[in-house]
This record gives C-alpha cells, sequence and structure tokens, in this order.
C-alpha cells in the first residue's frame, strides 16, 4: 500500500525558514497573551468603575432621601396629625340624651319643664386617643324685669348652655389612661354612669350635692381582670383645682346683695380661669382624690361592685382650709329584671368660724322590671318599678328625707317615660319645698 | 363629745345604708324568679363554673349596670370603635374585655 503526497506538500522548506517562521508564531502568540492580559485588567478596571459609579449613585440617593425627608419635617409636625375629617362619619359622633319634664311641687303651680338636651361630642383621632366634651343646653324663663309697683316680674326666656365636662382620653396602655381636661369625677359612681337618661328616676339624689360632680386637672385611671370569669378591679387617681370659696375666705357662710346667707363653699367652680380672664387657681393647693372599684360577675346579669372613693384639698383662697369627702358606693344586680345601688357620702369642711362642719347623706335605689313575671303582655312586661330613699344633710341646719316610688316605661331601649311621686321631708334653713309629682320623657341617643 | 355623737350618728347612716342595700336585695329574690323566666332559672341553676366569658357575656354584662343594651346594629362597625372607647374610659373597663366587646359588636353589626 503506498502513500501519495501532495505536490506542495513536497516543496523543500529549510530549517532557517521554519525556525523564522516559528519565531515569528511565538512573538505573536506573546502579543496575543499581553493583549489578553491587557484586557482583562481593563475589564477588572471598568468593573471596579463601575462599582464605583454604583456606590457613588447609592449614596447620592441616600442623600436625596435624606434631603427630602429633612424638607418633609420641615414642613410637617414630627407626628403628624391624623385627617380625622376623612372619616368624619365614624371617628365624630354625637351621642347623648335629651329630656322633657311636666312637674308639679307643693305650693306651686304645675309646668312643663326642662326642656334640656345633654349630647356628647365623641372624636376618635386614632385607637388610643379620644376628646369627648358633654353639654347640657337647658330652657329656663328670663331674667327678671322690675315693675312700676316696685315688685319683680319675669321677662322672655333664656338658654343656658353648660359645659358638663370637656376631656381628652389617652390610652397609654391596657392599664392606663390618661385623663386630662374638665373630668367627671369618680367620686362614687353617679355622675360618670347614671346622670341624665341613664338614670330611672327624673332628678338626682339629694346627696349628691354635697359632692362636686366635675373637676379641671388631670386623671389615670385603669382596670386589671382577675382571671377569665369577668372579675376585675378599676382605679382611679387624679389632681384637680378643687373646689373654691364664693368669698374667698375660709368663713362657713357669706352674705349675698339680698341680704341671703348662703353656704361659702363652692364646688362647682374653679376652673382654672377667672372671670376676669386671668389664668389662675383660685388657691395655690390643688386636690387630689381616688377610687378603687371592685367588680364581681356571678352570670352575665348577676353581678355586684364595691367601690370606695374620696378628695381632699384647700378650699378657701388662703389654701388654709380643706374640703374633704368619702364615698362608699354599692350596685348589686340579681337577673335581668332587678337591681339595686346606692352611695353613701360624708363630708368635712374645715372653716374659719364655726371649725368643722359635715355634709353628708345617702341614698338606695331599687328598680324591677316585671318583664320578670313572663305575662306575655307588652304593656306590663316593659314596665319597670322604680323606688329610692335619700337623705341629705348640708351641715349647717338644712335635713332632708325624700321617698320615691314611680315607674319607668320603655317605649324602645332608648325611649324612656318616667313617672315619680316624691314624698319630702325639709327641715332648716331654706327647707326645700314639699312633696312632688313628676313625669318626664327621656331619650338616648 | 360633739365629734363622737356626730361620729356615731354617721356610723348609724352608713348601717342604715348598709342594711337597705342587703334588706331590698333579699326582698325582691323571690320576685325575680315568681315568673319562672327560663333566663333567670337557667343562670341560678348553672353552678358551673364559666372557663372564659365571651364578647357577648361581658356586652350584657357591663352594659347593663348603667343602661338597657343597645342592639349591634344600631351602629356600624366602625361608629362601635369610637363608642366602645367612650365606654372603656366612662365605665372604666379592662382592655382585654373591651376588645371582646368589640369583636363581638363587629361582627354582629353586619357592616
Amino acid at each position: 500500500m503506498g502513500i501519495v503526497q501532495s505536490p506542495c506538500a513536497m516543496a523543500v522548506v529549510s530549517d532557517e525558514d521554519f525556525k523564522k517562521l516559528a519565531d515569528l508564531v511565538g512573538q505573536l502568540n506573546a502579543k496575543v497573551q499581553a493583549l489578553e492580559q491587557a484586557h482583562e485588567q481593563d475589564q477588572q478596571t471598568i468593573k471596579q468603575l463601575e462599582r464605583q459609579e454604583g456606590t457613588t449613585k447609592e449614596m447620592a440617593n441616600m442623600t436625596q432621601q435624606k434631603a427630602d425627608a429633612a424638607s418633609q419635617q420641615a414642613r410637617q409636625p414630627v407626628n403628624p396629625a391624623p385627617n380625622i375629617f376623612n372619616a368624619a362619619t365614624h371617628n365624630v359622633m354625637l351621642v347623648g340624651d335629651a329630656e322633657i319634664q311636666y312637674g308639679k311641687t307643693a305650693g306651686q303651680h304645675s309646668s312643663f319643664a326642662l326642656a334640656d338636651i345633654a349630647p356628647i361630642l365623641l372624636i376618635r383621632a386614632n385607637d388610643s386617643i379620644l376628646f369627648e366634651a358633654g353639654f347640657d343646653i337647658r330652657l329656663q324663663n328670663g331674667s327678671s324685669a322690675t315693675l312700676q309697683n316696685g315688685q319683680t316680674g319675669n321677662l322672655g326666656s333664656q338658654t343656658s348652655v353648660d359645659v358638663s365636662f370637656a376631656q381628652l382620653d389617652y390610652l397609654l396602655n391596657d392599664y392606663v389612661t390618661v385623663v386630662a381636661g374638665d373630668m367627671l369625677l369618680p367620686l362614687g359612681t353617679y355622675s360618670e354612669r347614671a346622670a341624665g337618661w341613664l338614670n330611672k328616676m327624673p332628678d338626682d339624689p339629694l346627696a349628691r350635692s354635697v359632692l362636686p360632680g366635675s373637676g379641671v386637672g388631670i386623671q389615670l385611671r385603669g382596670a386589671i381582670p382577675v382571671g377569665d370569669s369577668g372579675k376585675l378591679v378599676n382605679y382611679a387617681v387624679y389632681g384637680v383645682n378643687g373646689p373654691g370659696s364664693v368669698d374667698g375666705t375660709g368663713n362657713s357662710t357669706f352674705k349675698d346683695s339680698m341680704g341671703s346667707i348662703l353656704p361659702n363653699l363652692d364646688l362647682g367652680g374653679n376652673v382654672g380661669i377667672t372671670n376676669s380672664g386671668n389664668n389662675a387657681n383660685l388657691h395655690q393647693n390643688p386636690s387630689g382624690g381616688g377610687r378603687l372599684g371592685f367588680f364581681v360577675p356571678l352570670h352575665p346579669h348577676y353581678d355586684f361592685e364595691l367601690g370606695v372613693s374620696g378628695q381632699t384639698g384647700a378650699w378657701d383662697s388662703a389654701g388654709r382650709r380643706l374640703w374633704s369627702g368619702a364615698i362608699l358606693d354599692a350596685a348589686v344586680h340579681i337577673s335581668p329584671y332587678f337591681e339595686v345601688k346606692g352611695e353613701y357620702i360624708n363630708s368635712w369642711v374645715e372653716t374659719d368660724d364655726i371649725g368643722i362642719y359635715q355634709p353628708h347623706g345617702w341614698w338606695v335605689q331599687a328598680a324591677y322590671k316585671l318583664a320578670a313575671l313572663n305575662l306575655d303582655l307588652p304593656i306590663i312586661s316593659n314596665v319597670e318599678l322604680v323606688s329610692r330613699y335619700d337623705t341629705a344633710a348640708d351641715g349647717l341646719g338644712l335635713k332632708t328625707n325624700r321617698a320615691t316610688a314611680g315607674l319607668v316605661y320603655y317605649f324602645t331601649n332608648t325611649l324612656l317615660f318616667e313617672g315619680d311621686y316624691e314624698w319630702l321631708h325639709s327641715r332648716g334653713p331654706d327647707a326645700l319645698p314639699g312633696n312632688a309629682f313628676l313625669l318626664q320623657l327621656s331619650c338616648g341617643f | 363629745m360633739n365629734s363622737l355623737v356626730s361620729l356615731k350618728r354617721r356610723l348609724a347612716a352608713l348601717i342604715a345604708f348598709a342594711v337597705a342595700m342587703v334588706t331590698i336585695s333579699g326582698l325582691f329574690l323571690p320576685l325575680v324568679y315568681a315568673g319562672g323566666n327560663a333566663e333567670s332559672e337557667k343562670a341560678a341553676n348553672n353552678t358551673t363554673e364559666n372557663p372564659k366569658l365571651t364578647g357577648a357575656d361581658l356586652y350584657a354584662i357591663h352594659c347593663n349596670r348603667c343602661h338597657a343594651e343597645r342592639y349591634p346594629k344600631e351602629f356600624q362597625a366602625s361608629q362601635w370603635k369610637t363608642i366602645i372607647t367612650h365606654m372603656r374610659v366612662r365605665a372604666n373597663l379592662p382592655a382585654s374585655q373591651a376588645k371582646e366587646i368589640f369583636k363581638y359588636l363587629q361582627e354582629e353589626s353586619g357592616n
């Protein structure tokens, strides 16, 4: 078998030419390697530059963001307030009650009275902040006019608007709520839980007149559950301006322009701004108080609550005389149909002229729903029988006892008709009028 | 001497208050069960301890302490949120119980 070679292959290449060619290939190879190395370095340089560019851009972005944030902060408060007005249908609410009354007191003409509306404005800024303000708008006879014969007569009517309370509630955590402003005071439970349409009687217990209903200051309050059965301990501690003195002294009474002698202790004033517009407490020393309550439900609608509360602080302008009050409150529910509740109240007033006097009193109120009889007659089942015994003494000679019997008819769960007869026995200076008959239509909303 | 007399009077009044509370509760007990109402009997016979109260239970317990219950459908869920916040402060309710009550009202309000 023979091998056939091409004519070219058979051409003769000298050793010298071959060596030159080999050197040339070697040089070219070296150049290629050098170029590859240079290319690789270039690539690395490009990548490094790209990284540097990225970092620079990132820093530029962060700087821009910081600048934007700083600019934003400069334009807005640190924590922008929520826009509650976009949600006015649920974050802003009006609740409260309205009453119309007809009354007849012994020795006086009967009359329609007390066209009264008491709205409560609720503004919930967020889950933790609620502002609430209660108003009391009433119609009453107008200013007295002096007649030609020297006697006085009534002229027109007047509408009074009172701020019952105006407070900001901040739910600090599950156990503490901070309340500030003009607050309903937790002295007993009546002011907070039974006023207006919540009360099953058209008027307040006499003994409540020896206590302030509200005060301007700050309060911490909350409740701690005990187990899973609904038991709880609730508490409230507060500091308020406290009561004031009408004439500024520590005397027990003062004489007004008509010559009447009246108690000098003013439980409802001292709201921090004087009628001349000055911002001042009437005396230097604020009052402190609080309440501790224990609530035990045995079943739904079967429960009892006991509470003790009190307040003490100066009341005269010199800040030398103390007003102190102590209250024991209790409430019992036995079934959805029966409840009894009441308060025992005692107070001590230090004076310049008569030492210490003690306004005091107590009240017990029981209510029984005829629905318990299970008669299947709506006109009977919608009735709740109510009775109350209350007593009060102002410590300056006026003593009053009152027994009340009446009923509540529930047209709906919020529209009630109340009718009461009151047997009242009052003695001492400025004794109260006698027995009274009261009818009232109340509407909660 | 005067202060001792005064103290005795205050104590007598306090005792009268306590006696009135207990006596009235006792006197009305037979009336509560006079109609043989099923709900009263059920609660009275229920001797087992309720392990944990539901939102509905807590609503019945707390709201009836002061006023007749409002029906859940009377307000929207978002309105209940505002009302419960108000009532948590006013009635001094524990946060955990207020949340359970709100959850119940939110579900039952239907919106």
